[in-house]
């Protein structure tokens, strides 16, 4: 009975992941990165990756707003930050637990998103991202209004970890070793975070609502035309987005076990914004693919590979650009949007070919690449 | 009951009076034709209606219920559905999408009878007006007069009880205006309940559907009747052609 269900759910994998491109790579992609412990990553590194996934879940709900939807937000880091600091404030003053506090700050700037939604959809385009831009402004400088409560640049300290240290002292670690498995712990939920969240957005943006929310993008008017009430579903989406964004401050909060001004800063406002040009707008995968990239070259590929001078490290910021510049222009939909194209001209090779269902068949067969270049070849040789 | 009663609309943008006092009715089942040379107040008088403009004066009633200030979506959810002059396609949508946006609306989602599933439904609506072999091409990639019927497809999920067409020949080769006649008179059969308004400049084609035309100069409604009388009206012809010399 029991093979009988294995082979039965062994077959729904085959035909619903593998068969698929973009969901096999999908899947890869994600049992490499859960695998990444097995490389041994040092302890900065972890730490590195930890937060990534952490803005990854930040610029997946970024993209949900503007890649979908169309409402430019400049501002997203109030949410970040509205999320970090609920969590800190029901801890400081309330005393309650991590787990509750977590859901709470979350309902908050769901909360938040929707009353801030109604000013804030009145005005469109370029006028939208002044009006989000200025809230995250207004928000960090209510935090020096209030310094007993928020504690102005020094924030809230001594938040409780998610996994305290306590957890993992055991006789004979080394104490540098248990801070690495609590890294690692830290690496874990993040991930598997991260893997929900994109799960959840991405099955709402291919859903039917998914449609009307691209519509709302395309054209207003027409969608009020088709009897579509537009600022409802402008404000599901800006809810939605915010939830996820807040979320993603809560856990930086309880990652570093500090709020502060920072978690407002404009940085963390044009972060979704280079992550998307780099990874593809309007994907959801998209800005997670360019956040990664991002991260790495920044912080792992400068620091660790190359080895950049502490003397000239300043001109890191010159190769940056530069690297971004020729990923820009190499692929100016994106390296999410260049990969997914690829894969579909794979896939449409695949149905083309007769000899075997298979993905790899198409691809390994006489060990030629079946691609877009080698399809227009053949069609000129005829 | 009127199905829509327009009792002395007005609209004016800044010195320019748009639509002046105009007052008409649309039974169920008529197709009434709106004609008028350019800058009479067609589309003007079609954006009051459907909510897209806030008349200065005037009432606008649909089966009885007075809809004057009411929101765009509300009003095709009341039954009143639109197309653009200009086609609003969603670009980023393939064709079948685009008419699902209008299924989602809450009158399109209610009209799916229960045997059918809504991609059938969406298919259905295609077939209607002839596009299901692009209907998976996105809206960017499909041509002009392709778009024209793809309003009109988007317009009919909804169900509409009254079908406003502006310009719908706006663009189009005489070959697609003989087929997107033909799909309005068959649009017109399968529900004779269906009162239909075309706002058109190609006198020749729309003659040929419609029952009762107004005709618009101005802003000011100027005549309205038969399509035979219309073409005789010496008025209109004056609007049309200039004055005898």
């Amino acid at each position: 009975m029991v093979t009988t269900y294995l082979r039965r759910a062994y077959s729904s994998f085959l035909a619903h992941v593998v068969d698929i491109p973009p969901r096999l790579l999908a899947f890869i992609l994600i049992l490499l990165w859960a695998s990444v412990p097995v490389f041994k990553p040092d302890g900065y590194t972890l730490t590195i990756l930890v937060s990534t996934n952490i803005w990854a879940i930040f610029v997946a709900s970024w993209d949900l707003l503007v890649g979908f939807t169309g409402q430019m937000s400049l501002g997203h880091a109030l949410f970040y930050g509205i999320g970090g600091y609920s969590t800190a404030l029901l801890f400081k003053y309330f005393q309650l637990p991590v787990w509750i506090t977590i859901p709470l700050s979350v309902v908050v700037v769901f909360s938040f998103a929707i009353i801030l939604s109604y000013p804030a959809l009145r005005v469109k385009g370029p006028y939208l991202a002044m009006t989000t831009m200025a809230f995250a402004l207004i928000a960090s400088s209510v935090l020096y209004i209030f310094p007993e409560i928020t504690g102005a640049d020094s924030g809230v300290r001594k938040l409780p970890l998610l996994f305290p240290l306590k957890l993992f002292r055991r006789e004979g670690i080394s104490a540098l070793e248990s801070v690495y498995q609590q890294t690692l712990a830290y690496y874990y939920f993040t991930f598997i975070s991260l893997v929900i969240t994109l799960l959840i957005l991405y099955k709402v943006t291919h859903s039917k609502t998914g449609i009307v929310l691209v519509s709302v993008l395309d054209d207003e008017l027409a969608s009020k035309a088709s009897g579509i009430n537009v600022d409802k579903f402008k404000v599901m989406a800006f809810a939605l987005s915010a939830l996820f964004a807040g979320y993603a401050g809560c856990l930086q909060v309880h990652f570093v076990s500090f709020a502060d001004p920072g978690l407002f800063a404009l940085t963390f406002s044009f972060l979704p914004v280079i992550v998307t040009i780099l990874g593809g707008i309007g994907t959801i995968y998209g800005p997670v693919i360019g956040v990664f990239v991002y991260q790495i070259l920044n912080e792992i590929f400068f620091r660790k590979v190359i080895k950049i001078p502490l003397e000239i490290y300043q001109a890191k910021l010159l190769i940056f650009i530069a690297v971004i510049l020729i990923l820009v222009i190499k692929w100016p939909r994106g390296i999410g949007r260049f990969i997914t194209d690829k894969l579909k001209d794979l896939e449409e090779a695949r149905d083309i070919d007769e000899r075997g269902p298979r993905i790899w068949k198409t691809y390994k067969k006489k060990g030629k690449k079946i691609g877009v270049i080698a399809r227009v070849r053949a069609r000129l040789k005829k | 009951m009127h199905l829509l009663q327009i009792e002395n609309l007005t609209k004016r943008f800044g010195g320019l009076t748009a639509v002046d006092n105009v007052s008409f009715h649309i039974d169920e089942g008529e197709i009434v034709g709106v004609i008028g040379p350019n800058g009479a107040g067609k589309t003007t008088l079609f954006n009051l209606i459907s909510g897209f403009l806030n008349a200065d004066s005037g009432i606008v009633k649909f089966k009885g219920e007075n809809i004057t200030r009411a929101a765009p979506h509300e009003i095709v959810n009341k039954g009143i559905a639109r197309t653009f002059q200009v086609v609003r396609p969603f670009r980023h949508l393939p064709v079948i999408a685009n008419v699902m946006v209008a299924l989602r609306s809450p009158r399109g989602s209610r009209k799916i009878e229960w045997i059918k599933t809504f991609e059938r439904k969406a298919v259905d609506m295609l077939e209607d007006v002839g596009l299901t072999e692009l209907m998976l091409e996105p809206a960017e990639n499909v041509g002009h007069g392709d778009l024209k019927r793809l309003e009109m497809a988007r317009a009919l999920a909804t169900e509409p009880d009254l079908l406003m067409l502006d310009e719908p020949f706006g663009g189009l080769n005489p070959l697609e205006t003989d087929f997107l006649t033909k799909s309005i008179q068959r649009i017109h059969l399968d529900n004779p309940m269906r009162g239909i308004v075309i706002v058109e400049h190609k006198l020749y084609a729309l003659m040929k559907i419609v029952k009762r035309v107004i005709v618009l100069h101005q802003g000011r409604k100027i005549a309205e009747g038969k399509p035979e009388e219309i073409a005789k009206n010496k008025e209109v012809i004056e609007v049309y052609m200039g004055k005898a010399m």
